[in-house]
């Protein structure tokens, strides 16, 4: 045989053992017989219904445990001002009507409004602020719409006519204007709608303000009332710029915004606020950040060139600088600091709220980056249920697989010990079993969570669920292996191990256990079914893993009220839909494995 | 006969003691100090003294001090002349407390086995005779979906279709507050807020029973009487029913007692769901507000429902299959 012909038979055997074609033979050489496994795996992939289901858990397994490490959860977070957002990525898109002729623009929540350049106003994003309020709800006849200002779940335009419109949540009267008042203090320069509150700062240097004071602190002395050339909301407090470049605290409480730094007193050309710290800009283009900085708000990164207006989201800040290009710091949860490769030069304005960020250049094209929305909605503390149901799959397929492990292991050694040795050895487990099932699963597992589980830590209290998991449910396991090795026991390969002098353990664990492990694999696969429900039950009731820690189950604990099933479906339906499916795909590939080693159950 | 049922009780009864050493010893592990716990509010009320003193007869009453051995039996002994305790939470006797829950979830479970029957039996009969064609197949994929969906999420889909979007049933409740009428018209009111829990139950179960029954019921249409019975030229409805479901029946009865059990557990979601007076809903309460009494008391019932079953399917076996009763 030349060296060329044994190359191709050596690939061509590897190509077959990697793919299992079949070389062609001749009738006399072909093999006729098959190894067992080998039939199993013919067997099962002949089942397409099975494969399938293996498919779509090999999908679900790589998104849960591949798919956590790039998706982090912080248990502590929770944002109000993004609870119960429905599913969908539309808070940046932006009406094409306005895309190219912008004027004004502001980010609320999660909804933002927009004017063009003709005056009209448009809304975007997810406007249903409850099942009756909608901030597409826009008021009619508003006439040229020059200035627009978004906030928690209001709204306020002006228009050429210096006529001020409020729409959205009314319930504390944010929305309620005071007309005359604006009149008599000539033409509005800014308005701002926060959170319950609604700010408007007139020509004069005179800020009215209507809503919920007593939350926000807003108290403006007369000595400074009259002076202010711009204003910025936090989402509790109002702070001042004079006409004098002077920061001022516009309320009457100490709070951490109260006190204004020393180098903010003189020289401010600018301010701005996110949701809980304040900031001033400097002549020379320095920011100066104080507050509740918790997410490096503080941290200005190196500029080229000199920032000269300011404005800020949630937690982030986005400068202008004098070349016309943008820079953003702070936090970056949702990739507000991700600036667009379009927003480079010509910048003239920039807006932001919350996590939305919008610039406008020369030509009036609005540029757009940040939050776009989540895939699958939020819940009702505002957390992302993706990430949810990414990190509480992996959490109830690692509790569901522990538990399975530990449930085999004692049933193997378990059934295997009564099977083989007998009397009074297989009379005391077989006991030991029956109590076991005897206890009512539930109530029994509830009951040990919360006795033991009160003096437990997090991780700990994990792993009591998979122990109690693993320990109440291996009686069944046990008895049909037990069967198994009391028919295999009377064989004649024991008997010629035993004369041979093997060691009885060895009989029992390597002799006569190969002989019933495909019996273990589909009980295993349909009590990893089990668990993981019996799981999802546990935590569903609260008597699992407990909250803020996700799993599939805990995630539908607070589902259980007909404002959530109804209003808000993305709740319960994803981690419901995502249960149920893993459920029945294991089931099925169990089913189906069944099917494969035992083909005399096909018939049935 | 006789000798096997009298070997299986008292073997049961054996089991229960078992258990109960278990449960008592948990109950035991309980951390915090039940006689302070009980007289913990009058701490300040009175003076230091007065306090240590009824502290030490509370203890005393409670027999704190006995030892374990000796605390069991008292437990035990008043456990079964029907003293459960003292409920904290409802500030009554745990025995009546449990009294109403009781009857409501017998009253549920009862109900919906039946139910689950009346569609379980002829739907795994069709099945069976009909094997393979397009209507088992479907019933097939839809039983595995049946007993692969945790009863809960069945129950969040019901309410949102039939209460909420439909608005045929109310979300939850026993009956309409401050209902007044006779009781034949509160029972159908009570009848009328217990619809949605029952079909959810039923439609939980469907699935496991009806794999069972077309499985059995195969297995008896494989046997070699059925040939002979149609060869014979029986008519198909004979053969069906009277030689082949009659042979089905004995594993599907077994099964049923063994399955009667299970759904006990499954009610304690749905009453938990639902807001239904029953025992899970009682449990549930009792555990979450740390009223171990009244816990222990329900757990009781959980396993005495358990034990109960477990007899009626040893009997069941011993009456189907007389090989049972020769080999235990």
């Amino acid at each position: 045989m030349s060296e060329k012909q044994k190359n191709n038979a050596r690939k061509n055997s590897l190509f077959q053992r990697l793919f299992g074609g079949k070389q062609g033979k001749s009738i006399f050489e072909e093999e006729q017989v098959q190894s067992p496994s080998k039939t199993v795996l013919k067997n099962f992939i002949s089942n397409k219904l099975s494969v399938g289901a293996v498919l779509i858990l090999v999908v679900m397994f790589a998104a849960v445990f591949i798919g956590s490490s790039f998706v982090t959860l912080d248990l502590s977070y929770a944002e109000s001002s993004q609870q119960n957002v429905a599913p969908g990525l539309s808070l940046l898109s932006v009406p094409n009507a306005l895309k190219e002729n912008g004027a004004s623009l502001s980010a609320g929540s999660t909804f933002s409004v927009g004017a063009d350049k003709d005056g009209n106003v448009y809304v975007w994003g997810h406007p249903d602020i409850s099942k009756t309020i909608s901030m597409e709800q826009i008021p009619e006849d508003m006439g040229k719409v020059t200035m627009v200002s978004a906030g928690y779940d209001h709204a306020i335009a002006v228009n050429e006519n210096n006529e001020v419109f409020c729409w959205g949540n009314d319930r504390l009267k944010q929305c309620a204007v005071p007309t005359q008042d604006i009149a008599s203090h000539g033409n509005v320069v800014q308005v701002l709608a926060g959170y319950q509150i609604s700010v408007a700062l007139m020509e004069d240097g005179y800020v009215l303000y209507w809503g919920n004071a007593a939350l926000n602190d807003v108290m403006i002395s007369s000595e400074v009332q009259g002076t202010i050339a711009k204003v910025a909301l936090t989402s509790d407090a109002l702070i001042g710029l004079t006409f004098d470049g002077e920061v001022v605290y516009l309320g009457g409480q100490k709070t951490a915004y109260s006190t204004v730094p020393e180098s903010l007193k003189s020289g401010v050309v600018d301010i701005a606020a996110t949701g809980s710290t304040c900031a001033g800009l400097l002549e020379n283009g320095e920011v100066v950040v104080w507050g509740n900085i918790t997410k490096s708000e503080g941290t200005v990164p190196a500029v080229d060139g000199k920032i000269v207006s300011l404005v800020g989201g949630r937690y982030h800040y986005v400068g202008l600088t004098d070349k016309g290009s943008v820079v953003a710091w702070g936090d970056n949860t949702f990739g507000q600091l991700k600036l667009p490769s379009s927003v480079g030069e010509g910048i003239t304005q920039v807006f932001s709220g919350f996590y939305q960020n919008y610039a406008l250049d020369e030509d009036g094209n609005v540029h757009s980056w940040g939050l776009k929305g989540y895939v699958f909605g939020t819940d009702g503390l505002g957390r992302d249920i993706l990430t949810r149901l990414v990190h509480g799959g992996k959490m109830t397929m690692t509790i569901g697989a522990i538990a399975v492990v530990i449930s085999t292991v004692i049933g193997i050694i378990v059934g295997c010990m009564a099977g083989y040795f007998g009397g009074k050895v297989d009379m005391f487990l077989m006991r030991v079993a029956e109590i076991i099932s005897a206890m009512p699963f539930l109530p029994f597992a509830m009951i040990l969570s919360s006795i033991i589980g009160n003096s437990l830590s997090e991780t700990q209290r994990i792993f009591l669920i998979m122990v109690i998991l693993g320990v109440l449910s291996w009686s069944g396991l046990a008895r049909l292996v037990r069967a198994q090795v009391l028919s295999q026991r009377e064989q004649e390969f024991v008997t010629a191990a035993k004369a041979m002098g093997v060691k009885q353990s060895a009989i029992v664990f390597k002799h006569i256990l190969p002989n019933v492990i495909s019996t273990i694999i589909v009980n295993a696969t349909l009590s990893f079914a089990t668990c993981l429900l019996t799981e999802s039950s546990l935590s569903y009731l609260g008597f699992g893993v407990s909250l803020p820690r996700p799993t599939w189950g805990n995630m539908l604990t607070g589902s259980n009220n007909s404002i959530v099933i109804q209003n808000y479906w993305w709740q319960w339906v994803f981690p419901a839909l995502a249960l149920s499916i893993c459920v029945i795909c294991i089931n099925t590939v169990g089913d189906g494995l069944r099917d494969a080693i035992d083909p005399k159950s096909n018939e049935r | 006969m006789l000798k096997y049922i009298g070997k299986r009780l008292f073997y049961i009864v054996c089991v229960f003691f078992i258990i109960s050493i278990i449960f008592f010893f948990l109950y035991n592990a309980i951390p915090g100090d039940r006689a302070m716990m009980q007289i913990a509010h009058l701490q300040g009320k009175v003076s230091e003294e007065q306090f240590q003193r009824m502290y030490q007869d509370v203890r005393n009453q409670l027999g704190l001090d006995d030892p374990a051995i000796v605390q069991y039996g008292k437990w035990m002994g008043g456990i079964l002349t029907g003293d459960f305790g003292f409920s904290t939470f409802y500030k009554q006797d745990v025995i009546d407390v449990v009294v109403d829950p009781m009857k409501n979830t017998i009253f549920i479970n009862v109900f919906s086995v039946i139910l689950a029957l009346a569609v379980t039996i002829p739907l795994g009969i069709f099945c069976a005779v009909k094997k393979n064609s397009a209507f088992d197949k479907g019933v097939q994929v839809a039983t595995i979906v049946g007993y692969s969906v945790p009863v809960f999420i069945i129950g969040l889909v019901c309410i949102f279709v039939f209460a909420v979007k439909l608005g045929w049933f109310p979300v939850s409740g026993m009956g309409t507050p401050n209902f007044q009428g006779t009781p034949w018209e509160a029972f159908w009111d009570k009848l009328y807020y217990l619809c949605l829990p029952l079909i959810v139950m039923t439609l939980g179960s469907l699935g496991g029973m009806t794999r069972y029954v077309r499985a059995a019921m195969i297995d008896a249409l494989g046997q070699d009487y059925i040939r002979t019975a149609r060869a014979k030229g029986l008519r198909e409805k004979v053969v069906i029913f009277s030689h082949a479901w009659r042979n089905a029946l004995l594993p599907v009865v077994t099964l049923i007692i063994g399955w009667f059990l299970s759904i006990f557990s499954g009610s304690l979601m749905i009453e938990n769901m639902f807001g239904l007076n029953g025992m899970g809903k009682l449990y549930i309460t009792a555990l979450m507000n740390q009223d171990y009494d009244l816990a222990m008391a329900v757990q009781l019932f959980y396993v005495v429902i358990s034990l109960v079953g477990n007899l009626l399917v040893d009997l069941s076996y011993g009456i189907v299959d007389p090989r049972v009763r020769i080999t235990e």
